[in-house]
């Protein structure tokens, strides 16, 4: 059924850190950066943003403590324990604290020394800590980062749609390639498939080292509210026209009960979210879909319904996904390229193609005038974006999706 | 409180752990177990504290004959536990049990993940590990008490075709 909220919800603000490996700083000083930077953005004080949402995974800093160094008072705050697919999640409940009258302007934000101190990839002070519970099926036998969490899906996934390290190393060759004419990407390099096959093995057969992301301290804001107040703002307003996540597969797990394994959360939510919007794939321009590891991406056109099952390997190699052909995916650089954030920069990055703004290295890029030459260095604005998607992962199990409008 | 060192981890399987802990009591035994729902009679893959088909919470723990399928694998050249490192490059599988495959719905089964190990209990050579292969539950008994359940390759021929990604 079609969303009563369409349209009337806005991002007014965007912000980020610059994306390093060694910030050498504190998750809230970062945290304060970004948004204090979408709040520059949007042309609102500290003191305006009076509802706060996070999420972290016990690596950050909570909203209560920022509001300090903001001098704010808050409304309405949550501090959410998430990661990949919170980002749109969010949005949506942002939506609704703000329909709910609990605020007027919530600031969204995820704040990681991603690298420096806790990293996702299993290393570093994750290591080390105590199993139990859930964990006893896996740590055990030597599996603790996310690709490996993962691998069982993606392994048997080959198997079944006999897709080969080319066919995903397609997926970095593009966003790569996205990245280079990104002046804040981590990895500006645009590579080839030969870089990515040739890279050292993470997991036997689905992952290169260039299949996976880049772990990144960094910090990320998005600022939301209504369509009515977002017009007396300083951009132009971008409407959230549906978001829907997060959501699960049956019974919620990767692989221990319900199949096939090789089909992911995006199969339940992207239904829904069509239906919200009142919208179709063709009526999308850009997509951002969550690159933890370039397997991801394969998995998550097929299940959102861009292609059929087993097919995502088919759409990758087609072109469709690079700038100046039909639905560039994304833009930035993503995660593989541009930093691993957790989702939030991919919902920044649609956001600045809507206003026709992006942050490339067109001479006038501010002003919205871009030359379209998408070759290394050049632009990477697409020409009339009306709306863009967001295909967020937390694991096979959960995923989340956001549409937005000009 | 039962804390076992493992390869350079801290296993916490303490007692009010009722989804886990009789799971590891029944492997020191050398019974592999499956949580059995008491009011619908379904085995469930994962313990869980209820029955994912008919919300029962009374159940049982059942033992099953321990044979399986390799449905889907991943070899492990890099290792992110440091205590691991002498292990590599080691497979870790996901077994499909003999019970109640494909049921109650078409695609469902009970899989557990586990190492894929030879008969001198080290991890099996790579190009042996492929989906569609048999194998049989063992049970790695270490000197501290602790016992994990872990599977080897079956002498059984598979029931259909076996897969491996090529030239790994
Ligand atoms: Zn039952």
């Amino acid at each position: 059924m079609e969303s009563a909220l369409k349209d009337k919800y806005s991002i007014v603000g965007i912000g980020e850190t610059d994306y390093t490996r060694g910030s050498g700083r504190s998750t809230r000083a970062l945290a304060i950066e970004a948004i204090r930077n979408a709040v520059t953005d949007a042309g609102l004080k500290m003191q305006d943003i009076d509802g706060m949402l996070s999420y972290h995974g016990g690596d950050s800093v909570n909203s209560s403590t920022l509001a300090y160094d903001m001098g704010a008072q808050l409304n309405f705050y949550m501090d959410c324990s998430g990661g990949g697919s919170s980002t749109e999640a969010l949005i949506g409940l942002a939506i609704g604290a703000i329909e709910a009258g609990m605020c007027e302007t919530v600031a969204i934000f995820r704040s990681m020394n991603g690298y420096s101190q806790v990293r996702i990839g299993g290393t570093g002070s994750r290591a080390s800590t105590p199993v139990s519970g859930p964990g006893l099926m896996t740590r055990p036998y030597g599996l603790a980062s996310a690709v490996q969490s993962f691998a069982f899906s993606f392994t048997r996934h080959m198997m079944e749609y006999g897709v080969t390290s080319e066919d995903l190393a397609r997926v970095k060759v593009a966003h790569s390639n996205h990245a280079s004419n990104n002046p804040k990407a981590l990895m500006k390099q645009r590579v080839t498939v030969d870089d990515v096959v040739n890279s050292r093995w993470i997991v036997r057969p689905c992952a290169h080292l260039l299949d996976c992301c880049l772990e990144t301290d960094n910090a990320t804001c998005i600022i939301v509210t209504s369509a009515e107040r977002a017009k007396d703002l300083k951009q132009q307003p971008v409407y959230i026209r549906a978001v829907q996540g997060r959501g699960t597969k049956p019974g919620g797990d990767f692989h221990y009960q319900h199949g096939p394994i090789s089909r992911v959360a995006g199969h339940y939510v992207g239904p829904r979210i069509f239906d919200l919007a009142d919208l179709s794939h063709d009526d999308i321009d850009v997509t951002g879909c969550y690159d933890a590891f370039t397997y991801t991406v394969v998995l998550q056109f097929e299940a959102y319904g861009f292609c059929k099952e087993g097919e995502g390997k088919d759409y990758i190699k087609s072109g469709i996904v690079n700038l100046g052909d039909k639905r560039p995916n994304n833009t930035s650089g993503g995660h593989l390229c541009e930093a691993y954030t957790h989702g939030m920069n991919m919902v920044i990055e649609n956001t600045r193609q809507l206003r026709g703004i992006v942050d490339d290295y067109c001479p006038d890029w501010q002003n919205g005038n871009h030359t379209y030459d998408y070759s290394e260095g050049g632009c990477r604005q697409v020409r009339n974006v009306n709306t863009t998607m967001n295909m967020g992962w937390a694991s096979p199990a959960t995923g989340s999706a956001l549409i937005l409008r000009r | 409180m039962p804390v076992y060192e493992y390869k350079d981890l801290l296993l916490n399987i303490i007692e009010q752990d009722s989804e886990y802990f009789g799971y590891f009591e029944a492997a020191k035994e050398h019974k592999l177990v499956v949580k059995k729902c008491l009011d619908c009679d379904l085995l469930r893959g994962e313990p869980g504290a209820s029955c994912p088909w008919c919300s029962s919470m009374r159940s049982e723990w059942h033992e099953v004959s321990g044979k399986g399928t390799i449905y889907s694998y991943q070899i492990i050249p890099h290792a992110i536990l440091p205590g691991f490192r002498d292990w590599t490059p080691y497979p870790v599988v996901l077994v499909e049990l003999d019970e109640q495959s494909g049921k109650p719905l078409e695609h469902d089964g009970l899989r557990i993940t586990a190492n894929l190990l030879d008969e001198n209990m080290n991890p099996e050579h790579e190009e042996n590990v492929a989906i569609g292969k048999r194998v049989n539950v063992v049970f790695q008994d270490m000197e501290n008490g602790l016992t994990l359940p872990q599977f080897t390759l079956s002498d059984e021929e598979p029931a259909g075709a076996i897969w491996r990604y090529p030239n790994t």
